[in-house]
C-alpha cells in the first residue's frame, strides 16, 4: 500500500509543530487551506482593549427587547477574526481607535472606556463617528461594521434578532411586512 | 487492465453527466473521471441549510484565503459554505499572467459547475444557429434549431425548468414547469416597462430549479431558500448528483473515479482512432493509461481544449486533433458587468416571503426583427430582480437597532450579458515550459473582447437606462465594471463545430473530425455563444451525440 504523502506530512507537523523544518512545512501545503476555527491564535487586544471592544460593542449593538452585542458573542468574533480571517493590516485602524478613545476617556472621566457609564461609551463613539479622535472615523466606520457582522451571522441575531426561515416552501412576492415586523434570515 | 468499459467520459459537469446517463441508459459500461474531489449527493453537501454561525469563519471568506488560494475563484462567487466545489488557484495554476486577462473560474469537486452555475436556462433560438451564416462571421454553425429542438424537449422534460410561454422568436419556449412568480415590484416594472418601451419584454427567469416534484427522480420542487451553491438536498435544482448520476447509477453499468485528472488521449494515427485515456492519480499522481473504445470528452470548454491541445503527435508540438489548425481558437465568453439600477415607488406595506432563486429576464431586443444599422452585431439580454434591502440606519445604539428590523423601499437592478462574436485570434494554447504538478503543460490565455462586444456594452447601458427611467424608476444609475473574459464562467469555444473539417475540430455531432471515436460535447463545441446562458444547450448537444455515438458503435462504425 502506498502512504499517502500528503497525510504522512500532516502526521510530521503535528509532531513536530511549529519547529517544522519550513521546506516540509511548505510541503505539507500543498492542499488546500484551512479556515481556522476555534480562539483566535494570537491575542490581538490587550485586557484593556478587549474590555473596552466588549463595552463598545455593546453600546452599538444594546441589549433591547433582544439580547446585544455581548449576549451574541460579538467581542469574541471581533478578535478572532482580526486574529485569523482578516488581513493583518486590517487591526491597525481598530486598534488605533481604542488607543484613542481610551485616552479621551482617561482624560475626560479618568477612567478606563470600559469603566465609563454607557452615557460616557456613548459620547466616546460619538466622537469617533463624528472624526473628533485621532482616526475616530475610520475606526467608527470599521467597528460598527464588525459589530453589525458579528451580530447578524450569530445565533441570537439569526434567530432572536431576525425572523429565522431556514426553509420557506413557498414564495410570496406580495407578502404583508405587517404579519412580520421583522426582518427574515437565513 | 483489458477493454473493461464500453466508453470513457471525461468531466462529470453538466455535459459529462448527461453522456454518462444516456451511454449507460443504452447499454454501455461507462468510465466516468473527474479531476475533483468526491462529492454525494446530500451527504457531501457539508453546509446545506445551516445558518451562518455554523459555517466556518460566518461564511464570510476569508482575506488571506482569497489571496492565497482562491484568487480566481473569487469571481465566480466562492464562499466558506461552497469552497470544496471550487478550484483552488494556487495548486492548480495557469499562465494569463503572460497573455491577455482571462479568468478561468473553475469548479473542483465531481458535479463540476452544475453545482455552481447561476442555472438560467434557455434555449437558443433559429437566428442563433443562423447569423454567422447571414453576417459572414465565424463559420456556419452545420446544425440548426430543429436539429435540436427535440433534444432540448429532452431534456427539459427530465431535468424540470420553470419557466412562461412567451412565443418569442428570438427566446423559444421550453417545456416549462410553472414560472416562480415575479413579486409585487416585478409585476410593477413589467407594466410600465411595456407600456412605455413598446417591444421590449420583462419576463419571467427560467430556472433549473423545478416548481413542481419529480418523485420518480427523489427530487423535490424550490423550497424558497436561495442556497443553491452549497448543495441542495431536495435535489430541486439540476446537478449532475440530483439528476444524471442516479440515473447513471441505477443502471448498474457506471464506474465513477474523483481525483483523476485526464493529461492526454492516446491515438493511433492508423486507425484514426482514439485508443485510451492518460489518467494522473490526483492523489498518489501515479499515471495509467486506460483503454478506450469510445471517448466523450467534457471536462469543460477550455479543459476540453487543453486536453486536446496536450494530446500531441510524438516529437512534435501539434494535436493529433488539430489537423484543421483551428484547435484553440475562436474562444469566446459573453460580455457583462453592466448594471444599471432603481428605486421602485411605493408597495411599501409589501415584502418578499421565501427567498427565490433567479429573477426576471429581458429577452435581446437588439437585432431582431429585422433591426439593423444600430452600430454592432447581435445582441444582449438583461438578468435582474427587484427586491427590499434590511434598511441601513445610521449611527448606533438602540435606536440603529430598531430601524434595522424594518425593509428598505424596492429597488430593482439588472446586469446585461452579450453576445461575443468568434475571433480566430481569441485563442489559447498550452504553455511552452510551464507545467503544473501533474506535468501539464499550463494554459495560456489570449482572449480579448473587441469593438463590437464594448459597443455593445454601452449600448446596453444606455438602453437599459433609458428603459427604466421611461418605466418611472427613480435615481436611475448604472455602472460598468473591467470586462474581463471568464469572469461570465460561460467560456465556450476552442474546437469549434463546422462541416469542413479542414476549418474546425468537430462535425456537426460533436464528433472529432480527426477521430471517429471521439465526441467533445461540453462548451468547447460553440461556433458562437448567442447571448442567452449556455448550459441547456450543453445538455441537448450531449444527448443528441450520445445517441448517434451509440448507434454508430452498433452499425460497426466506431
Amino acid at each position: 500500500m502506498i502512504i499517502d504523502r500528503r497525510d504522512a506530512l500532516a502526521g510530521m507537523v503535528a509532531m513536530f509543530g511549529a519547529g517544522l523544518y519550513a521546506p516540509i512545512a511548505r510541503a505539507a501545503k500543498a492542499q488546500a487551506t484551512g479556515i481556522s476555527d476555534g480562539p483566535p491564535s494570537t491575542p490581538v487586544f490587550s485586557a484593556q482593549q478587549r474590555a473596552a471592544v466588549t463595552a463598545l460593542s455593546e453600546r452599538v449593538m444594546p441589549t433591547t427587547d433582544t439580547p446585544g452585542a455581548i449576549a451574541a458573542g460579538v467581542p469574541a468574533f471581533i478578535e478572532k477574526l482580526l486574529a485569523d480571517w482578516a488581513a493583518p493590516e486590517d487591526r491597525k485602524p481598530i486598534l488605533a481607535g481604542l488607543d484613542a478613545i481610551e485616552a479621551r476617556s482617561q482624560q475626560d472621566y479618568k477612567v478606563a472606556t470600559d469603566k465609563a457609564t454607557p452615557a460616557q461609551q456613548d459620547a466616546l463613539l460619538t466622537l469617533a463617528m463624528e472624526d473628533k479622535l485621532p482616526g475616530g472615523e475610520d475606526f467608527f466606520d470599521k467597528f460598527r461594521q464588525l459589530v453589525i457582522t458579528g451580530y447578524f451571522t450569530s445565533e441570537i441575531g439569526i434567530t432572536q434578532e431576525r425572523e429565522y426561515l431556514p426553509v420557506p416552501g413557498r414564495y410570496d412576492g406580495a407578502y404583508p411586512y405587517s404579519q412580520v415586523n421583522k426582518v427574515f434570515s437565513s | 487492465m483489458a477493454d473493461k468499459f464500453d466508453a470513457i467520459v471525461i468531466g462529470s459537469g453538466v455535459s459529462g453527466g448527461w453522456a454518462a446517463k444516456e451511454l449507460t441508459e443504452k447499454g454501455l459500461k461507462v468510465l466516468m473521471l473527474d479531476r475533483g474531489v468526491m462529492v454525494e449527493h446530500g451527504e457531501g453537501y457539508d453546509f446545506d441549510g445551516k445558518p451562518a454561525f455554523e459555517i466556518p469563519s460566518r461564511d464570510i471568506m476569508p482575506k488571506s484565503l482569497v489571496d492565497s488560494d482562491y484568487f480566481i475563484a473569487k469571481h465566480g462567487y466562492v464562499s466558506p459554505g461552497n469552497r470544496k466545489f471550487y478550484n483552488n488557484d494556487r495548486l492548480n495554476p495557469y499562465a494569463y499572467g503572460e497573455g491577455e486577462k482571462f479568468y478561468w473560474i473553475r469548479p473542483g469537486a465531481v458535479g463540476g459547475k452544475s453545482l455552481i452555475w447561476g442555472r438560467w436556462s434557455f434555449r437558443w433560438s433559429p437566428e442563433d444557429f443562423e447569423a454567422n451564416k447571414r453576417e459572414q462571421v465565424g463559420i456556419d454553425w452545420p446544425i440548426r434549431y430543429e436539429d435540436l429542438a427535440p433534444w432540448y424537449d429532452y431534456v427539459e422534460k427530465y431535468i424540470g425548468v420553470s419557466g412562461s410561454r412567451e412565443n418569442l422568436p428570438q427566446l423559444p419556449d421550453s417545456a416549462f414547469q410553472p414560472p416562480m412568480q415575479m413579486n409585487i415590484a416585478e409585476k410593477w416594472v413589467k407594466g410600465r416597462l411595456e407600456a412605455t418601451t413598446p417591444g421590449r419584454k420583462l419576463i419571467n427567469t427560467r430556472l433549473s430549479n423545478m416548481t413542481e416534484d419529480k418523485e420518480a427522480q427523489g427530487r423535490s420542487k424550490c423550497q424558497f431558500r436561495n442556497q443553491c451553491g452549497r448543495g441542495c438536498s431536495f435535489g430541486a435544482y439540476f446537478s449532475t448528483q440530483a439528476v444524471t448520476l442516479p440515473a447513471a447509477r441505477a443502471t448498474g453499468r457506471l464506474t465513477l473515479r474523483s481525483d483523476a485528472v485526464v493529461s492526454n488521449l492516446e491515438y493511433d494515427p492508423k486507425t484514426k482512432k482514439v485508443t485510451g485515456v492518460r489518467v494522473v492519480d490526483a492523489k498518489t499522481k501515479q499515471a495509467e493509461v486506460i483503454p478506450a473504445r469510445l471517448v466523450f470528452l467534457c471536462a469543460s470548454a477550455m479543459a476540453s481544449t487543453q486536453i486536446l491541445m496536450n494530446s500531441r503527435i510524438p516529437g512534435s508540438s501539434k494535436s493529433h486533433f488539430d489537423t484543421s489548425g483551428t484547435l484553440g481558437r475562436y474562444v469566446m465568453d459573453h460580455i457583462f458587468r453592466v448594471g444599471i439600477s432603481g428605486e421602485i415607488p411605493g408597495m411599501t406595506d409589501y415584502i418578499e416571503y421565501g427567498r427565490r432563486p433567479g429573477g426576471v429576464y429581458i429577452p435581446r431586443f437588439r437585432n431582431v426583427g429585422g433591426e439593423e444599422g444600430i452600430g454592432f452585431r447581435r445582441g444582449y439580454g438583461y438578468q435582474g430582480s427587484a427586491r427590499r434591502d434590511p434598511a441601513q440606519p445610521v449611527g448606533f445604539g438602540a435606536s440603529m437597532k430598531q430601524g434595522m428590523r424594518k425593509y428598505g423601499g424596492w429597488k430593482f437592478g439588472m446586469g446585461a450579458f452579450g453576445e461575443c462574436l468568434p475571433y480566430e485570434d481569441n485563442r489559447v494554447s498550452l504553455h511552452a515550459d510551464k507545467v503544473d504538478r501533474f506535468g501539464i503543460p499550463l494554459m495560456r490565455f489570449d482572449v480579448t473582447f473587441r469593438e463590437n462586444e464594448l459597443r455593445m456594452m454601452r449600448d446596453a447601458r444606455t438602453e437599459g437606462e433609458k428603459m427604466l427611467r421611461a418605466a418611472g424608476l427613480l435615481n436611475v444609475t448604472s455602472d460598468e465594471g473591467e470586462h474581463v473574459p471568464g469572469d461570465a464562467i460561460h467560456e465556450m469555444g476552442g474546437a469549434r463545430m463546422a462541416a469542413d473539417p479542414r476549418q474546425s475540430v468537430l462535425n456537426k455531432w460533436s464528433q472529432a473530425h480527426d477521430a471517429a471515436n471521439l465526441f467533445v460535447t461540453d462548451g468547447a463545441q460553440m461556433a458562437s455563444i448567442s447571448c442567452v446562458n449556455p448550459s441547456l444547450t450543453f445538455m441537448a448537444l450531449t444527448a443528441r451525440a450520445a445517441d448517434y455515438a451509440v448507434k454508430q458503435m452498433k452499425a460497426g462504425a466506431i
